[in-house]
């Protein structure tokens, strides 16, 4: 967790939650609870939140206050939560989105193969 | 459906500012807001705000946030919060969203203090993760306390460009460079300063040409813009970067406005679509007003103002103000606010080219290409003279509403007098006893103290320093001068803290003679 800021020069000491373990795409991974989803996973590394449904192209983290929708996953099983205001919880289930969904484009273009 | 007096649309500072002004006078008040916390983007600065005493000056940002809190609690405002306002209809209606039910409220005044959102400028690359506002990198480090990155690359030279690119430097960050297709830097000279002193380049009409990864930023290139911002082939500079910080500008938010009715206007110096609004923010519609930077970006000192305002004036129209109370208090925060639209960067003045301070100093043109004063235009400026013993430098150059210096200064060394952007000067008939209350005073971080013979063939200067760890005394490492770069070795003779300095250190170094005029930060050795 080298991206947590322990000390700052002005804020002091960041006073954070409980401390709590999630999942992300299956990955047990910490954070403090309460704090962004979204925060948890840039301190634990994560960059690609989810991959647009037409290109295919990643995105992640941009305005961090709720209004671009950049940010949103599959959070416990519901697509396009926006995972920068909303708070983390324990054992929260995390997930990649691709378009609309957690499974992966090839998962989804099979699926819809079978279904035709 | 619920009723109110007044509903407050937004929770941010001119927002609370209206609700306190308001439920102050007895008005039933209830402000909503779509943040899990109020106070806006207030918690998120964290430098010390510019003005003078009434503006609430040298009060750090987030301070002014608590403060704030504090008194909507005790004037009996009701705040909502994680309730975002999707509808205003005839009749100050509302229609508000919490989870997943939709509610009615019902005012005989609204304001709507909204705020505004970041701008944003394309360039290849630009969806990659790791390209992200200034305002998320705001967020994610003094809201969450986590690093936005390792190596970053601020886009845009506003004051939020600069004050973010030094919170950068703050909390660990790398920043590679500072870059802007302005030829010249759009915020404080003394925020450019503060950061080009630690060594971060600053890249004048230069742009980003593409952000390069496939997964996440790994890497940038920028490239020069001539006067019409082309790209200049062959003038591609490469930085190794995981973050790109975009600060190119807010526009307000004004949509509800819009659909209430109000009569509306684009106007560029207010940053795009506002209300059309008298000076207290009662907008065509009677019964709904406006303050902050929905009405026209400006910052949150202002917005405070805008806010008491407007709050006053929803008073007087639904009678629990009479007239004359109401104009003697609006009388007093015109006042106010207009102190603080004053000088270089007031909004009058926006897009106009400037040469001279109002003492008639040509100005440092390279603080504004380069980000700080070169060494032959800083001692034109009246607030840096050379003396015997030691005494203060307030490398302070260009007419901001600022003057805490002068108050902090029980021995009357630093005037500014009556006019609130004068360039601080020093009075030479008093003996400065190295306090150090000005250095700590000064939200730009211009002020030194130089003594420049401290002892044989030795000068000492002491320096604002916020950051961490704090150098120890008798620690030998670096002087740098005002562009970043290595002048002279020095060595740590004092470190002072204190309550009264609110987090900014005093860092007294030493330096051989020839330097006091040019060390302006230090660094450690690398080992």
């Amino acid at each position: 967790m080298e991206s947590r800021i322990m000390e700052h020069p002005i804020l002091g000491e960041i006073k954070k939650g409980r401390k709590v373990s999630f999942y992300f795409d299956g990955k047990k991974l910490e954070g403090y609870e309460g704090e962004p989803i979204a925060a948890a996973l840039k301190a634990e590394g994560v960059m690609v939140h989810r991959y647009t449904s037409r290109k295919h192209l990643p995105r992640g983290i941009f305005c961090a206050i709720g209004r671009c929708t950049d940010c949103v996953m599959v959070v416990d099983g519901r697509p396009n939560i926006r995972t920068c205001v909303t708070p983390l919880k324990e054992g929260m289930k995390v997930q990649t989105q691709y378009g609309v969904s957690a499974a992966s484009f090839k998962e989804q273009e099979e699926k819809g193969n079978e279904k035709i | 459906m619920k009723r109110y007096d007044l509903i407050v649309v937004g929770a941010g500072p001119s927002g609370l500012s209206a609700a306190i002004a308001a439920a102050g006078k007895g008005l039933k008040t209830v402000v909503f807001d779509e943040n899990e916390r109020p106070g806006g983007q207030l918690f998120k600065q964290i430098h010390k705000f510019f003005g003078s005493k009434e503006h609430k000056a040298k009060i750090r940002g987030f301070v002014i946030g608590q403060e704030l809190l504090e008194e909507a609690d005790q004037a009996g405002v009701e705040v909502v919060l994680n309730a975002t306002v999707i509808g205003l209809y005839q009749d100050k209606e509302i229609v508000v969203r919490t989870g997943e039910t939709v509610h009615h409220y019902k005012a005989n005044a609204i304001i709507i203090a909204t705020g505004a959102s970041e701008n944003m400028v394309t360039f290849d690359g630009w969806t990659l993760p790791g390209v992200i506002g200034a305002g998320a990198a705001q967020t994610m480090m003094n809201l969450h306390g986590v690093r936005p990155g390792k190596r970053v690359l601020m886009l845009g030279s506003g004051n939020v460009g600069l004050v973010v690119s030094f919170q950068l430097l703050q909390c660990g960050c790398e920043v590679a460079a500072l870059v802007d297709a302005a030829p010249k830097i759009g915020g404080y000279g003394v925020h450019a300063a503060k950061v080009a002193r630690t060594g971060v380049p600053f890249y004048l009409s230069h742009t980003i040409v593409k952000a390069e990864g496939t997964d996440h930023v790994t890497g940038v290139t920028i490239a020069e813009v001539d006067a019409h911002f082309q790209f200049i082939p062959g003038t591609e500079k490469h930085f190794d970067v995981d973050t790109i910080c975009v600060a190119v500008g807010l526009s307000p938010m004004s949509q509800l406005l819009k659909m209430a009715g109000c009569q509306m206007e684009d106007n560029p110096k207010k940053g795009g679509q506002v209300p059309v609004c008298d000076e207290h923010g009662a907008t065509s519609v009677p019964g709904i007003f406006v303050a902050g930077d929905v009405s026209g970006i400006e910052e949150a000192s202002s917005a405070m103002i805008e806010g008491r305002m407007a709050g006053i004036r929803a008073s007087e129209y639904l009678g629990y103000m009479q007239q004359e109370e109401e104009k003697s208090s609006l009388d007093q925060l015109d006042h106010a606010l207009d102190g603080l639209r004053q000088g270089m960067f007031a909004p009058a003045n926006r897009g106009r080219n400037i040469t001279e301070t109002e003492e008639g100093i040509p100005i440092s043109e390279n603080l504004l290409t380069h980000g700080f004063v070169a060494e032959d235009e800083i001692e034109r400026f009246p607030g840096v003279t050379r003396s015997i013993g030691v005494h203060p430098v307030m490398e302070c150059t260009q007419n901001i509403p600022c003057n805490p210096c002068q108050d902090a200064c029980a021995r009357h060394c630093i005037r500014i007098g009556e006019k609130i952007t004068s360039l601080p000067a020093v009075n030479p008939e008093n003996t400065c006893i190295g306090c150090g209350l000005c250095v700590a005073s000064c939200s730009g971080q211009a002020i030194f103290l130089v003594n420049e013979q401290s002892e044989e063939g030795y000068a000492t200067v002491t320096l604002p320093y916020e950051f961490l760890p704090l150098p120890e005394k008798g620690e030998k490492g670096v002087a740098l001068g005002r562009d970043g770069q290595e002048v002279c070795s020095a060595q740590v003779v004092e470190v002072r803290t204190s309550p009264t300095f609110d987090k900014t250190n005093l860092l007294t170094m030493k330096v051989p003679a020839a330097f006091a005029m040019k060390a302006r930060f230090y660094r450690k050795k690398a080992q």
